[in-house]
């Protein structure tokens, strides 16, 4: 499919729509629409550019949504991603703004709630199998791997992982280099 | 005036909050305290809803509270205030990495920040799990969504659907 501003805007329009349950949902959606209906990109870049937002002030699923779209088109391609995926989120706080209280004692609106929640845990765990092969390739990438899991599970921030990785990969890199020089 | 001000504490947020998930929320209630925009039962009324509108909880909030303040005008610059941040700052990064990316020693920071990112995914999920996951109804559909998805990889969709399908019954029933 060709990659046009009004593409782009259509194609993130739909992820936003169904960004449901926390911003995360955008990874699973993201990998299904641009990556195995559009063929815009592959999984490696979403799990980068996921790694990179978490370190980068800002909203996960609005900073993934720049990216992916200033991968495709550049910065026109960045405006309408962004836009696209917070349209829908915009509209439909407008629309419900006045009965905002009503629903949130509404037992269907909880049902929903608590059921999408379970659904995402699922996705989420998609997203990481389908990450995983790309990702993690030998003992130092699975090193990294485990750190992070461990290290965000202490509540440390994800800015300071990420930063700590980037260096030890950095570091690694060099260090290889030597060796293999000598 | 009130447009100002929401352009300043929007921005703010936009610029501070680290992490993504919800680390918005701590700002939010910052506002809720100081300013008459929203209150606190509202706001923990609008995360609840947040998870069942489309979008970001984030996004959702600027909206709620930009409308209710200064009507369509002010959701659209709440919202806007709150991504301007992201955009410029993501947009730059993204620039910078399509330059240099055959830097040997970029690709050695991509190289780390892969396995980094599925690390912090994976944590994300053993989070969501332990918040999400308690009940046995709720084991039973994980089970079956689990099992289902090894199965057959389908479009995401179809789990948030039948997951919220699932749910929206057993709110019915009031089985929750």
């Amino acid at each position: 499919m060709q990659k046009s501003v009004w593409s782009i805007y259509k194609t993130f329009f739909k992820i936003g729509t169904f960004l449901l349950g926390g911003g995360y949902v955008i990874l699973p959606l993201l990998q299904s629409e641009i990556v195995d209906k559009k063929g815009w990109a592959n999984s490696e870049d979403i799990v980068e550019y996921f790694a990179l937002s978490q370190s980068l002030p800002g909203i996960i699923a609005a900073n993934i949504s720049i990216f992916v779209g200033h991968k495709l088109l550049g910065l026109r391609g960045a405006f309408a991603a962004v836009c696209g995926v917070i349209t829908p989120a915009f509209l439909a706080i407008v629309l419900i703004a006045n009965i905002l209280s009503e629903l949130v004692t509404k037992h269907l609106v909880q049902g929903i709630f608590a059921g999408v929640g379970v659904g995402v845990v699922v996705l989420v765990l998609l997203t990481i199998k389908e990450m995983w092969g790309k990702s993690i390739v030998d003992k130092f990438t699975t090193v990294i791997f485990i750190a992070a899991m461990v290290l965000a599970c202490l509540k440390i921030s994800p800015v300071w992982i990420i930063i700590g990785s980037v260096i030890c990969g950095i570091l690694y890199r060099i260090c290889c280099r030597k060796e293999a020089e000598k | 005036m009130i447009y100002f001000q929401l352009i300043y504490e929007y921005i703010k947020i936009g610029l501070f909050s680290f992490g993504g998930g919800y680390a918005t929320i701590p700002f939010l209630y910052h506002l809720a305290e100081n300013y008459d925009w929203f209150t606190t039962k509202q706001l923990s009324d609008m995360i609840a809803v947040a998870s069942i509108t489309p979008g970001p909880v984030g996004v959702n909030v600027a909206t709620f509270s930009g409308f209710t303040t200064g009507g369509i005008f002010g959701a659209l610059i709440a919202t806007g205030a709150l991504i301007l941040p992201s955009f410029v700052i993501v947009a730059a990064v993204a620039k910078l990495l399509a330059k240099f990316r055959e830097n040997k020693y970029v690709q050695g920071a991509i190289y780390a920040l892969k396995p980094a990112g599925c690390g912090l995914l994976a944590a994300v999920a053993i989070g969501l799990f332990r918040e999400n996951v308690s009940q046995l109804w709720a084991y039973i559909l994980f089970g079956t969504l689990f099992l289902m998805s090894i199965k057959v990889k389908k479009d995401p969709l179809i789990y948030l659907g039948l997951s919220g399908a699932i749910g929206l019954v057993l709110g019915i029933l009031k089985i929750l």
